[in-house]
C-alpha cells in the first residue's frame, strides 16, 4: 500500500506534464464475457431507478446501492474477473490525498444509473443465462421486464438457445474505460468482429452520500454460514406480502448432545428460527444445528431481531446466484448478509472473492 | 361484386397480417386483378403501411369481378383476419370468398383440415368486413416523400429488434442514421446515458434515378459518402416496424432527414419479390419525446 502511495505522490509532483496525465485514463479494463460482471451488478439492482455508487481501486470495483437509508447493498468485484484491469489514480485525487487518508486517495467514486448500465451490458441479450434464472424469482421488483420477456416466446427460445451455447449465445466482450471526473463511463461492447458494435457512454454523477452502516466483526454476536440453497428455499416459501422477518438464534446446546437429546432440545429452543409475520398470519421455520445444514453456527446469547421483509426480499437476486451465505448480526441488530458468488475462470486462473453484501438495520422493537 | 381465391401460402399470408396486426386494429385490403394491397393509413404513432403483394405469390384460382375496374376495397379487423388464418395454418386447402351473411358482407374462409385422429374436417370462418366505395378510397393517399438522403440494406431485423428492445427500455426515442459507406447506427441519448450501436458493411441498393433527374443534376457530385443522415423516431414505432422480422428476408431503409423513415420489407428475395411491405415512420423532434 505504501509503495503505491509513493508512486501516486511522485505522479502528483510531475503534474506539470498535464498532457501526459490526461492521456492516461483512470480506468481501462476489458473482459471477454460480460455475464459474470452483469450478474454481479444485477445482484445489487433492486429497483428500476436507483443510482449506484461505483468505487474504483487498484483491486477492483465496488458497486453500492442503498434503499431508505436502511439497506445498503454492495457488490465487491475483484479485478481478477476482468481480463485486463489498469487503474491509474487521478493526479488531483492523489494531491488532495496527501492530506487525507490513504484509502480515499486511491479510490475514485461516482454514481451511475444502474438499471441503464445493466440494460447496456445485456444489449445483445447474451447475459440471458442469468436472466432466465432471475425470471423464475418470485416477488421480483423488476416485473416490467419480466412481463416483457414473458409474452415474448421468441425471446425465451433465444435465451434457451443461449444456454445451449448456440450461435446466438456468443459471449459479449466488453472494454470499459473511465477518463476521470466529469467524463462518462464508457463501455464498448461487441459479440464478434463482424457484428455490430455498441458504445455506451454512461453519465457519471458526483457520488451521493451513502448511508453508513458500519459492521464491526468484533462486535458480532451471531455468525452463521450455510449453503445459499438452504436460505433460498426458506425465503421462497414465504408469502411475499409478509411485513417483517425475524431471525431468532439461540446458543447451541451442550456439545455432548446426543441424537436423542437433540430432538427434545429442538422442540424447546430452536438453533435458528426464521419467523415471518404478515396480516394473514405467521410462518416459522427452524433450522437444525446440523453440520450439513449450518456449516458454521456461532451465537453467544439468545438473539432476536426483526427486519422489514421487503428489504430482505431485495437480496433474492444475489442469493439466487450465490453458493454460500454468511449471516452476521451485531449487538444493535445490524444484519450483514454476505453472498459468495461462484468463482470464475479467467485465463485459466480461478478468480474467487467476489461477493455481494447486504447490510440492513433492524426494526425498532 | 364477386371474389374468390385459394390461399396457397397460408403461413406467408398470416405472417404479413401478423406484422400488420401489431400496428393497427383495422386495415384496408385493396384487391385488384394482379395484386393485393394492404393499407394501414391511420395508426397511433403515425406509422403507415402500404404493401403490395402479387396475387400469384399467395393465391391460386384467383377470380375477381366488380363494377369499378374489377377492384374491391375492404376494411376489416386485422385480429379477426389473423384468427381465421390461424385456423387455416395446418390445412391443405383454404378458399376464401366474398359473401353475405344476413345483412352483413363477410369474407368467408373455407378451410379443409384434419383432426388429430386424421379425420377430415371443414372449418368455415367468417370475417366481417366493410366494403369501401371507390370515392372513399380516393381520400386515402400514399404519403409523398422527398427523395431519400440515403438507401441502405438493413442487417437481419431479428438482430436489430433485440437492440431496439433494449433501447426502448431506456429511451422512448431512437435515432437511426446511415451514411453511404455501408454504416448504420441506432442510437439513444438520455440524461443518464448515450448509446450507439453501429453496423458496418451494409450494402447499398442501386436505385435508378429517373424521378429527380430534372431537379438537380449536380447534386450527386457533392455527396460525401461518410456523411451521416439522421432521423429520430419513437421507440414504439420502430419496434412496431421491427415486428415484421417474421417475414423479412431483405429490408431496405431510406432516410428522408427530418421527414420520415421508409422501410421496404421484401417478401421473398428482392429479385423475385412476391411483394413488398412499405412502412412510413414519421420523424419526431427530440422535443416531442413525451409519449
Amino acid at each position: 500500500m505504501s509503495q503505491s502511495q509513493a508512486g501516486t505522490q511522485s505522479q502528483g509532483a510531475r503534474s506539470a506534464s498535464q498532457a501526459a496525465e490526461e492521456a492516461k485514463e483512470v480506468l481501462s479494463a476489458s473482459v471477454h464475457d460480460v455475464r459474470h460482471f452483469a450478474a454481479m451488478l444485477r445482484g445489487v439492482q433492486f429497483a428500476n431507478n436507483n443510482n449506484a455508487t461505483i468505487s474504483l481501486t487498484e483491486a477492483g470495483m465496488t458497486v453500492a446501492v442503498e434503499d431508505s437509508r436502511t439497506l445498503l447493498a454492495t457488490a465487491y468485484i475483484p479485478h481478477t474477473i476482468f481480463d485486463e484491469w489498469t487503474y491509474n489514480p487521478p493526479a488531483t485525487a492523489s494531491e488532495s490525498g496527501t492530506q487525507s487518508s490513504e484509502a480515499s486517495a486511491d479510490t475514485v467514486r461516482f454514481d451511475v444509473q444502474l438499471a441503464t448500465m445493466i440494460e447496456c451490458l445485456n444489449i445483445f441479450r447474451t447475459s440471458g443465462y442469468y436472466a432466465v434464472l432471475h425470471s423464475s424469482t418470485s416477488g421480483d421488483s423488476d416485473s416490467k421486464k419480466k412481463n416483457w420477456r414473458g409474452d415474448d416466446s421468441w425471446a425465451a427460445a433465444r435465451d434457451a438457445k443461449a444456454n445451449d451455447g448456440g450461435d446466438s449465445g456468443k459471449p459479449t466482450a466488453m472494454r470499459m474505460s473511465y477518463a476521470g471526473a466529469g467524463h462518462p463511463l464508457t463501455l464498448l461492447l461487441a459479440q464478434d468482429a463482424s457484428g455490430p458494435k455498441t458504445a455506451c457512454h454512461l453519465t457519471t454523477l458526483e457520488p451521493e452520500e451513502q448511508v453508513e452502516l458500519p459492521f464491526d466483526d468484533d462486535q458480532k454476536i451471531v455468525r452463521i454460514i450455510m449453503k445459499s440453497t438452504w436460505l433460498r428455499d426458506a425465503l421462497s416459501e414465504l408469502d411475499p406480502k409478509c411485513d417483517k422477518l425475524t431471525f431468532i438464534c439461540s446458543p447451541p446446546s451442550a456439545p455432548l448432545a446426543t441424537a436423542s437429546s437433540r430432538f427434545t432440545q429442538r422442540t424447546a429452543q430452536p438453533t435458528l428460527r426464521l419467523m415471518a409475520e404478515g396480516t394473514f398470519g405467521r410462518t416459522e421455520m427452524d433450522y437444525p444445528n446440523d453440520r450439513d445444514v449450518l456449516e458454521t453456527f456461532e451465537c453467544e446469547q439468545l438473539t432476536r431481531f426483526s427486519y422489514r421483509f421487503g428489504h430482505i426480499v431485495r437480496t433474492q437476486r444475489a442469493l439466487q446466484n450465490s453458493v454460500k451465505t454468511s449471516i452476521r448480526m451485531d449487538e444493535d441488530g445490524v444484519l450483514s448478509l454476505q453472498f459468495m458468488m461462484p468463482s470464475v475462470k479467467v485465463r485459466g486462473k480461478e478468480s474467487a472473492n467476489q461477493f455481494i453484501e447486504f447490510r440492513c438495520l433492524a426494526l425498532d422493537v | 361484386m364477386r371474389f374468390r381465391a385459394n390461399i396457397e401460402h397460408v403461413s406467408t399470408f398470416s405472417h404479413i397480417i401478423q406484422s400488420v396486426e401489431k400496428l393497427s386494429k383495422r386495415c384496408i385490403i385493396k384487391l385488384s386483378e394482379t395484386a393485393l394491397q394492404i393499407i394501414c393509413a391511420e395508426t397511433e404513432g403515425g406509422v403507415q403501411v402500404w404493401s403490395r403483394i402479387k396475387v400469384d405469390s399467395l393465391f391460386s384460382e384467383y377470380r375477381i369481378q366488380s363494377n369499378s375496374n374489377n377492384e374491391i376495397n375492404l376494411e376489416l379487423s386485422t385480429e379477426s383476419l389473423l384468427q381465421a388464418l390461424k385456423s387455416a395454418n395446418e390445412s391443405s386447402e383454404v378458399m376464401f370468398k366474398l359473401a353475405k351473411k344476413g345483412d352483413h358482407p363477410v369474407l368467408t374462409f373455407e378451410i379443409l383440415t384434419k383432426s388429430h385422429q386424421g379425420k377430415k374436417m371443414q372449418i368455415t370462418h367468417d370475417v366481417r368486413i366493410l366494403v369501401k366505395k371507390p370515392s372513399d378510397m380516393e381520400k386515402i393517399k400514399e404519403p409523398l416523400c422527398p427523395e431519400p438522403d440515403v438507401h441502405i440494406v438493413l442487417p437481419p431485423l431479428s438482430k436489430m429488434r433485440i437492440i431496439a428492445e433494449h433501447f426502448s427500455q431506456v429511451s422512448n426515442m431512437i435515432g437511426v442514421s446511415a451514411n453511404r459507406s455501408g454504416e448504420l447506427i441506432l442510437s439513444i441519448q438520455t440524461d443518464d446515458v448515450k448509446v450507439e450501436t453501429q453496423w458496418s458493411g451494409c450494402e447499398h441498393p442501386i436505385i435508378p434515378k429517373e424521378v429527380t433527374a430534372s431537379q438537380e443534376p449536380q447534386e450527386e457530385a457533392e455527396v460525401d459518402p461518410a456523411e451521416y443522415h439522421r432521423i429520430l423516431v419513437t421507440s414504439r414505432s420502430l419496434l412496431k416496424f421491427l415486428s415484421s422480422y417474421v417475414i423479412s428476408t431483405t429490408t431496405i431503409a431510406c432516410i428522408c432527414s427530418d421527414y420520415c423513415l421508409i422501410m421496404y420489407v421484401y417478401i421473398g428475395e428482392v429479385d423475385d419479390a412476391g411483394g413488398v411491405l412499405t412502412y412510413y415512420i414519421p420523424s419526431r423532434s427530440a422535443g416531442s419525446a413525451l409519449d
